[in-house]
């Protein structure tokens, strides 16, 4: 059985460049974004989680794309989201893929479907990894990543809103 | 509706485990070769090739094809990940009875261990081959590896259906005895439920020995039209029927982690063979992790869903149990060459090869599973005994 990464501590590097220097590795992967899935990142940066909705049939997707989903049309437009979602499922990241994420160890990959249906990849954070479970109610928050670059995580939901049947 | 008039006449694996310096096209010659060998048939019977390699290997039937001195009437490699041995198979079946080719030779091939020492991080292996999608959507979160996919569907099972880490645990140590009677295996000790429990955590729940092993290895059979396939040496191994399911919509989409396209790949199988779940002698189940047997068992209808824990727990995996499954010791325990070991299994156990306390007694069906893609696609094979 071989050992778990470590480097819990100290700097990380990445790969080294053709010049043979070695750049710092940043704590996250940073997306890169595609013409479809720039206005997404660009609320991000905001503070705002949008997915796109359907003009025509009015049901919503994701990740995004040039046509619904559903019903093929090609009236996409983006909404912001209420932010509120629930745990489908999770897991706890006990193993290292990659140097740079050794000191994040133990974090919580889950699946979030949100308040409107999509469901998404995510963290979720701000709370014990023991404390997760499925069913549990979070709300997204925005971690910066680079200049202009925001991810999408969640936290547990804390002093919920009454919320309204819609 | 196809005519049941192909058949599995060939099955051979290459040496498995750590093949130090090994290619994954080397490795598939070497199993390609021994198939052929197996049975009873020269390189000139070979008119067809449906294989698959390592993903970032482009037109792998080609490189057969060049490494073996083989042109074909029909020829192509696979994408659809672990799925794609097992519809292989299936391709090479109807190529057969449709009169596109006459026998051809189903494999897949891999150096996962070699190239780990050649190419160090898992991470910039898997860079290489993931899909920029995926790169957009999951990287950013520290998402990696198919570990943690599999765990996902497992923690949503376990909070659906009260299935415990123990249930899971009984899947390691049943699927490891079997290791322990296979000489090829990786894993040949056999596996306690202690050290299960106390085995270094990977993505919860899973840890170590819920994963799938690292291997360097080929798998490889020969189909041929049944017809020919008695005047082989072996007795002939019908490819009776088969079914596949794709939930290209995602593995996250609806209940698809709990109720995997296995269930209906197998519903499409099972009417095409004309069988029932409680027809099956022997099942070849594709185990990338522990929990995939479990939800497998629940899906092909070996038990009801949501009750795969307390059938398997009960025994259910054995030699002697109420299916015996991945009786070599699946790729938890003997290797993981992405289901094509799954489909040579089969055949040996139909052949009735085995000493007789790793023979599955008078086995007749078998079902073979492959699944991956990215977790959403699904084959099913029925194969009996002629």
């Amino acid at each position: 059985m071989s050992a778990p990464t470590t480097g819990t501590t100290g700097t990380t590097t990445g790969p080294h460049d053709g010049a043979g220097r070695t750049a710092p590795t940043p704590r996250r992967v940073v997306p890169a974004p595609t013409t479809e899935s720039q206005p997404f990142w660009d609320g991000c940066a905001r503070g705002e989680l949008l997915m796109q909705r359907c003009g025509a049939c009015g049901r919503w997707w994701f990740p995004p794309s040039n046509r619904c989903q559903h019903c093929w049309s090609d009236e996409v437009g983006w909404h912001r989201l209420s932010g509120r979602a629930e745990v489908y499922s999770f897991t706890v990241f006990h193993r290292a893929y990659a140097a740079e994420l050794a000191a994040q160890l133990p974090y919580v990959v889950a699946v979030v479907t949100v308040e409107e249906g999509p469901r998404l990849i995510t963290n979720v954070v701000g709370c014990d990894p023991d404390d997760v479970h499925v069913g549990m109610a979070v709300q997204v928050a925005f971690e910066p990543l680079a200049e202009g670059v925001s991810l999408h995580v969640f936290r547990p939901l804390t002093a919920a809103p009454p919320t309204p049947s819609a | 509706m196809y005519g049941r008039s192909a058949a599995i006449v060939g099955a051979a694996h290459s040496r498995l485990g750590e093949v130090p310096g090994s290619t994954a096209i080397g490795l598939m010659a070497d199993a390609a070769v021994a198939a052929v060998a197996d049975a009873g048939l020269t390189p000139a019977d070979v008119d067809g090739i449906v294989v698959r390699g390592p993903d970032d290997e482009y037109a792998f039937q080609q490189q057969l094809g060049e490494r073996l001195g083989l042109d074909a009437a029909f020829s192509t490699s696979l994408d659809n990940g672990g799925a794609s041995q097992t519809l292989a198979v299936i391709l090479a079946s109807l190529a057969i009875e449709a009169g596109l080719a006459t026998t051809v030779l189903c494999g897949y091939a891999r150096n996962s261990w070699t190239r780990t020492r050649q190419t160090g991080s898992r991470r910039a292996r898997m860079n290489q081959a993931t899909h920029n999608r995926r790169r957009e959507w999951r990287d950013s979160f520290g998402y990696f590896g198919e570990p943690a996919t599999h765990a996902l569907g497992a923690q949503r099972h376990m909070a659906t259906y009260g299935t415990t880490k123990e249930h899971l645990g009984h899947v390691a140590v049943q699927v490891r005895e079997h290791a322990t009677r296979n000489p090829h295996a990786q894993m040949q000790t056999p596996l306690t439920m202690a050290e299960y429990l106390d085995a270094r955590p990977v993505t919860s729940p899973f840890g170590v020995f819920d994963c799938s092993l690292r291997t360097d290895g080929a798998g490889a059979v020969v189909v041929t039209s049944l017809d020919r396939a008695r005047d082989l040496p072996h007795n002939p191994v019908v490819v009776r029927g088969f079914g596949s399911q794709n939930n290209l919509r995602g593995w996250t989409v609806d209940d698809n982690m709990v109720r995997t396209a296995a269930q209906r790949s197998g519903e499409r199988a099972y009417r095409i063979a004309d069988v029932t779940a409680a027809d099956i002698d022997t099942a070849q189940l594709y185990d990338c992790f522990t929990y995939m047997v479990l939800a497998q068992v629940e899906d092909y209808g070996f038990c009801p869903k949501g009750e795969g824990g307390e059938f398997i727990a009960g025994g259910a995996l054995r030699l002697d149990g109420a299916i015996p499954t991945n009786t070599s010791g699946g790729q938890l325990s003997e290797g993981h060459v992405e289901g094509m070991l799954q489909v040579v299994e089969a055949v040996r156990q139909l052949r009735h090869e085995y000493p007789l306390d790793r023979q599955v007694p008078d086995a007749r069906l078998a079902l073979v599973s492959g699944h991956g893609g990215n977790t959403v696609c699904h084959t099913s094979l029925v194969l009996e005994r002629a």
